[in-house]
Formats: C-alpha cells, structure tokens, sequence
C-alpha cells in the first residue's frame, strides 16, 4: 500500500487534474506521462510487459535457478553432515550416558539446526522438499506420543494417540486399533506420523530428538529451557525416568532416520543425475524457477515465520507455540530461516566449513530491471536480520524468546514485534522485485498440493 | 513499483477530479456504504447486546440459552465481517482480540483457566494486558460451552462472570471504536470513495485491498472446513479442529462469510464488484454467479451441524463436495476475477502451513 501526504499534490498537479477533468484522455504531456507509467506500475500490466519484451535475459536467469539448485545442494549437504555429526554424539552419549555427553548431543543438535533452518526456504514452491519436511521438523507436538509427561501437559483436543507414551509402553491404543511397538525401528516411528490423523502425533525428526535430549520446558514464560537428566539413559544403577532400554532404542532409531532422510534431499539436488528433482527443475523454463524461488521466499517471510512461528506464539503468550519449545533455541531457529530467505536473494550461502558459496543471483536480474526495488529489498533483507541478531542476542545474554513472548513484557514483546514488522515489509519488497521480473502469479502450480 | 510522489500524486488527482468517469471509484464508493459499513455496524450491535447479556447474565437475568443466543449473533456478525477485513481492524491485532482460531493445542482451556486463578477478581484492565486467547469469542464460547464447565452451578457461575462481563465489555470497546472510525469525517469509509488520502493513493488499491480480504476470507473457510474434515490428515476427521466446534455453529458461521462474499460481488444495488465487469466479461461473470449459488445451495441441504456429519461417510461425502464447490468459488475469484480486474494478490498470512 503506498501512503502519500496530500500536501505533495502540487498545485501544478492540481491544474492539469483540472483541465483533464471531462475528457477521455489527459491533454497535456505532463498528464500523459504519468497515466502511462501508472498502467505499468500495476502489476497485472507490468507482467504483460515483461513477457513481450523480458524483463531479464532468459540464460542469465538459468544461471540463477541453477545457482539456485547449487546453493539447496549446499545446504542440504551441511544438514546431512551436522546430521552425522549429531548421529556421533548420540552414540557417544548412548554409550556412556553422563553430563558431559548429554550436554556434547544437545551442542551437536544445535548445530544441526543451522544449516537445517536455511533449508527451510525451499520448502515452499518445492513440493519434494515440502512432502518430505513433516518427518524431519513437524511442529508443535504432542509430546506425549513419546515418553512420560509432566501431569498439567496440554494436547491437542481429540488426538488418541497424545498420551501414548511408545517409550512406556509395546502397544498402544488409538482410539479402538492397537498398534504393536514392540520393536522401536525408524520405519515404525516414520509409521507412527500423523497417527490417527491428529497432525500433533509427531514420532520423528528434529523436535522428537529434541524433546529426548531435553525434556519438556516446564518453565513456562520464566527462564530456563527442558532439563532432562542424563540418567535417563542409564541402565541399571541410578537410572532415572523408567523404561530406560526404549528411550534408548526410540533415540537411536529416530536419529537414524534423521541420517536417512537428509542424505536422500542431498540426492535429489545433485548435479549430473537425469532423473533426480534438479533435472526436472533446471528442465523447466527460467520463470518458472524464479517463480518457486520467489514463492519460497515470500511465505517463508510472512506465513509461516512471521505469522505461524511468531505471531500465534507472541499474541498468544503461547510456549507450546515455540519453534524449539524444549531447547530454548527458538532465536536461533527464526535467524537462520531468515538467513535461508537472505541466502536465496543473494545467491550466497555460508557453508559450515565456513567458505562461501556465491554465484547469479536474483539480486542481480532485479537490479538490472529496477536498481532501486533491488537496493529496498536488499536493505529490508538486512534489516529483518538485524531485527533478529537482537533476539539471538537477547538469549545470549539470558533472556530467551519464551521469555520474550511473556504477556508482561514489554520490552520482550517489542523485540519480536519488531522481527515481524520487518518480516512482513520484506514480503512487500519480494512482491515488488517478482513484479520487475514480470512474475505475477506468485503460487506456483504445485503449491496447491497442501489442500 | 516505481512510482514518484509527485507522479503519484498527478494521477490520482487526476482521477479524484474525473469522479463520474472512474468505475472502481463508484465501485469501492457504493461498497463502502452499501456492504462495508453496513458489516461493521451489524457487528457492534452484536458485541453490544453481548455485552448486555453478559451482564444480565451474571445479575440473574437472563438464562444460559438467552445468553448462549447473544453469543451466536456475536459470533455470526463476526463471521459476516471476515470478507471485509480492511482498515483498522487489521491494525495492532484487533482481529485476533476478537477470536482465537485455530485453536490446535486447546490454549483456550489452559489459558482461562490460568487467568482465573491469577486474577479471582478480573478487572477490564487485566483483560486487556493478558493474551488474546482470553480477551474475545473464543474464551467467551469455551466458558458458555464446554462440557467441563456447569455454569447452573451458582459457584462456579460466581467464578467465571468477572471474564464473561470483561469480555463482553472488550468487544463491545473494540467494536465501537473501530465503527466510530469508518463513520467518521475524514473516517475510513471516506478513504473508499475520495483519493488519494491518506490510506489509498487511488480507486484501485483501495478495491485491491477488499478483493484481498474477501478472496482470503474464502481461503480460510476452505481451511475452516478442510481442516475438520482431514484433508490434511490422512482423511481422518477432526472435529476438534473445526471453528466453533463447542457452540455447533461451525456451518452458520461459513453461511455468513459466504454470504458476505456474495454481497460484495452483487453490491447492496447491483454495484458491487461485478458491474466492473464489461459485455464481453458475461461468461466469467455467469460463472461466478453460478458459483455462488452452487455454494449456496449444498450448504442449504446439509441441514445438519458439522459434527454429526464428519460421523458418517454420508455425510463427509456432502461436506467434501461442498469443499470442492468453496474450492471453485475461491479459484475463480483469485484467479480470473483477479486478472480481469488488474489486481495482483500476492501473498497472504495463509501461505505458509
């Protein structure tokens, strides 16, 4: 929406409205001008345009899908590897559960999550990624599905399976089925997805480990994140929370499965494979690529992150709507899905070896259509990041994003309004540079398949 | 887009003097006063009388079933609004303060019932610095309604009546204010028949922001009635998901959005969107009149409340036509209606999960 002060209506202006006025077009060359650049500036009419004449030159604009699929390949490579590196650590810790090696797990899963969260931005637009995201990071979850749970645990209204507790128990019941979880393998966790179609019903993936190596945060609003013990682990003497040899087995195998899946998205992203996700995508027309790229961007911004992740959790004062609930590692979790939504429109990537990948960007096609959309978005880019280096700050000096969203407090609040505020500005600058490049229709076909 | 104040501002004074030659400016003009407004004062009648009923309520003068009534009209002026979510409704999170959906972790529960034990004597004060979960209709049906609360038992009547006065009191504010500022000199509803001004540069922007609102409202009911009915789960249904669940009006508050929709495109005297659309448009507009009729009438023959009907395969056989039937009236007017119009939706708060 573009706000204008009446005062800047010039008197000059004012005469030629004047003289228009009763005629079917504007007299005046003044006039003339400015009523044909406004039938451009609608995006409708500018989208005409820019299939008549190209707005960009269609090999440069490959170059910057096929960057596009080199940076994803990146991405999804570091996630697989921190993937590994976690995998390790539980090994470690599975091997001689104490302190130490829970607090190395819980390091490991943090780590993970940079590189994972940068991915996040493919998710839309791509629906090889998006199918695949639910058993990776589906979110809030009824924890109960899992393991033993504090006695005022809140779930989802009418989900049969949110106080299962698998780690407790070989059967559990789901409304009238019974299901036989003897054995705790990563297929029989994949299977328990989504059980009894309560979307809460979450088995595997990131959250599930998470909630294993932490606990539940039962901190409410106040400091402190989940407290699991070690010996929670442990077999035999000093062994805590019961049932010790399945929560073993249940991390484990959701661990495996975690390896399993970030190494099958790396392959779909690969360079030189006829038949994988990247060929088709780099087959298609350069539209619509940059259409995915910009869908990716602009729902990221404003749907989920700024609105499903910080919105419902801020207005709400709602912890159970936090993205990493157990670890208080939400600040983190937000900057880098921010961070992926920067990477695509630069087309650089900061890998976890710390080298930079960088190649055509969108940045640059838009900028030859618009320098200045180019320079708004670039700088609301930067400035969504510096909204969110001061929430990471904010934790890193002990006040965490659950502590932040608390109804009493202001400053707190302050911090995550202003994260979205520059989220949804970001959305209108990714709108306006998708409009230069003559991309109207900012859904692309196959975003529909959610419903 | 790369436009100059000062082109800017030639263009739209430009069109604000051709008044009778711009159609989107008569458009927006006679929805404003015929569709918009008419939207905004039928909800803060409903939020008054909520508030009276509230209150004589807890004085012991009206029953449950009386004070159960004033919720559902409440609620379905709320409904009949979602289409025409412009202005300072969308500002500072109003809207949330009026309901909280989807509800997928029952806050609502939790959260009343933390509110009550931190404050036994809730003021109007508290209300408005405690979460949005508590402060409107959600929380209003949830203590009118839920099964574990017994609201003839006079004890517990006692405890929740300071949060039934105050929300009453809450909605009542928040919808007054928010009509006093459309009716105002200069208001918002002037912002929809003069430009430029202040919120819009010109006639299109503002008819762009009401085609958004009604094309989202449309949106949300898909998810409204897709989200109960699994679509996203496996087929499993969900009644605990769908809006308003505990009142049973989850299908009369679709009627009043739909509704709703269809009044902007008609317009109060055959000038609403539609009249935008010239002689050689007749099949898109056949289509959509078709459309909205087709809706109209599934959702006539369900009779049933939702929650009877996602038990059986009948009846989620009907519910999912009438899905498809949503689904066709969503895409016509985000797709063509869109295009035909010149207008660029682009991204809603509904684009991410």
């Amino acid at each position: 929406m573009i706000r204008m002060p009446l005062a800047s209506a010039s008197l000059l202006a004012i005469a030629i409205s004047l003289a228009g006025c009763g005629e079917e077009k504007a007299p005046t060359t003044q006039a003339a001008a400015p009523a044909a650049e406004s039938k451009q500036a609608t995006p409708t009419a500018a989208a005409e345009k820019a299939d008549n004449t190209n707005a960009y030159d269609e090999a440069a604009a490959k170059a910057v899908v096929s960057h596009y699929a080199d940076i994803a390949f990146a991405v999804f490579s570091d996630a697989a590897s921190t993937g590994k590196a976690l995998h390790e650590a539980i090994d470690t810790f599975l091997a001689t559960p104490n302190d130490a090696n829970l607090k190395a797990a819980r390091e490991a899963w943090v780590a993970a999550r940079v590189p994972y969260m940068q991915s996040e931005v493919f998710r839309f637009g791509n629906a090889v990624v998006d199918d695949w995201e639910g058993q990776l990071n589906a979110w809030p979850l009824d924890e109960g599905l899992i393991d033993y749970v504090a006695k005022d645990y809140q779930h989802a209204l009418g989900n049969p399976g949110a106080t299962a507790n698998i780690v407790a128990n070989t059967e559990i019941q789901v409304g009238e089925d019974k299901v036989d979880v003897s054995k705790i393998t990563p297929e029989v966790l994949a299977s328990l997805n989504e059980l009894g179609g309560s979307e809460a019903n979450v088995a595997t993936g990131y959250h599930a480990i998470e909630f294993l190596l932490w606990g539940q945060d039962l901190n409410g609003t106040n400091p402190g994140a989940g407290d699991r013990p070690a010996t929670d682990f442990v077999v035999g003497e000093g062994a805590t929370g019961g049932h010790n040899e399945r929560r073993r087995e249940y991390l484990k195998a959701a661990a495996d499965l975690l390896v399993s899946d970030l190494d099958e998205m790396v392959g779909q992203w690969q360079a030189g494979v006829a038949d994988n996700y990247r060929a088709s995508l780099e087959k298609d027309n350069a539209k619509n690529g940059m259409r995915k790229m910009l869908f990716g961007m602009g729902s990221l911004s404003l749907g989920e992150l700024a609105g499903e992740r910080m919105k419902v959790s801020l207005e709400a004062n709602s912890t159970e709507d936090e993205q990493d609930c157990f670890s208080d590692n939400t600040h983190n979790a937000h900057f880098y899905d921010a961070k992926g939504v920067r990477n695509i429109y630069l087309g650089e990537y900061k890998k976890v070896d710390g080298t930079m990948l960088t190649g055509p960007s969108l940045s640059s096609l838009v900028a030859k259509a618009d320098a200045k959309t180019d320079e708004t978005l670039k700088a609301d880019l930067a400035d969504t990041e510096a909204k969110l280096q001061v929430m990471v700050d904010s934790a890193n000096n002990g006040e965490h994003y659950d502590q932040l969203i608390a109804a009493d407090n202001a400053k707190g609040n302050q911090i995550v309004r202003d994260a979205i505020a520059a989220l949804v500005k970001q959305t209108g600058a990714i709108e306006q540079a998708a409009g230069k490049l003559g991309i109207s229709d900012l859904n692309p076909d196959n975003a529909d398949h959610e419903f | 887009m790369n436009r100059s104040p000062l082109t800017l501002a030639l263009l739209s004074v430009l069109l604000g003097a051709c008044t009778p030659a711009d159609p989107q400016q008569k458009v927006t003009s006679a929805l404003a006063d015929g569709v918009i407004l008419p939207a905004y004062s039928s909800w803060a009648e409903a939020d008054q009388k909520l508030a009276a009923s509230g209150q004589a309520f807890c004085a012991g003068q009206q029953d449950l079933p009386q004070a159960r009534e004033a919720f559902r009209a409440a609620q379905s002026a709320w409904a009949g609004l979602q289409t025409v979510l412009v202005g300072p409704i969308t500002e500072g999170n109003r809207a949330w303060q009026v309901q909280f959906w989807p509800d997928k972790k029952n806050l609502v529960a939790r959260q009343v019932q933390g509110l009550l034990k931190k404050y036994p004597q809730l003021s109007a004060a508290d209300l408005e610095k405690s979460s949005v979960v508590v402060q409107g209709l959600t929380a209003y049906e949830y203590i009118l309604y839920d099964e574990s609360i017994d609201l003839t038992d006079a004890q517990q009547k006692n405890s929740y009546c300071p949060l039934i006065t105050a929300i009453g009191k809450h909605q009542q504010k928040l919808s007054a204010e928010i009509l006093a500022d459309w009716q105002a000199k200069d208001g918002v509803a002037s912002q929809f028949k003069e430009f430029p001004n202040p919120r819009y540069a010109e006639a299109p922007e503002a008819l762009a922001d009401v085609l958004r609102s009604q094309v989202t409202a449309i949106d949300v009911l898909k998810k409204k009635l897709g989200t109960p009915l699994g679509r996203q789960s496996k087929g499993q249904p969900q009644p605990y998901q769908a809006e308003a669940w505990r009142s049973n009006a989850s299908l009369a508050n679709i009627a009043a959005t739909l509704a709703s929709a269809e009044r902007l495109w008609h317009g109060a005297n055959q000038d609403g969107m539609q009249s935008l659309l010239g002689s050689d448009q007749d099949a898109l507009k056949k289509r959509i009149d078709a459309a909205y009729l087709d809706t109209r009438q599934r959702l006539a023959a369900l009779q049933r409340p939702l929650s009877e009907l996602l038990k059986e395969e009948d009846g989620r056989a009907v519910l999912n036509e009438f899905y498809d039937s949503l689904n066709v009236l969503h895409r016509l007017h985000e797709g063509e209606l869109a295009r035909t119009l010149g207008i660029q939706l682009g991204f809603n708060a509904n684009d991410g999960d």
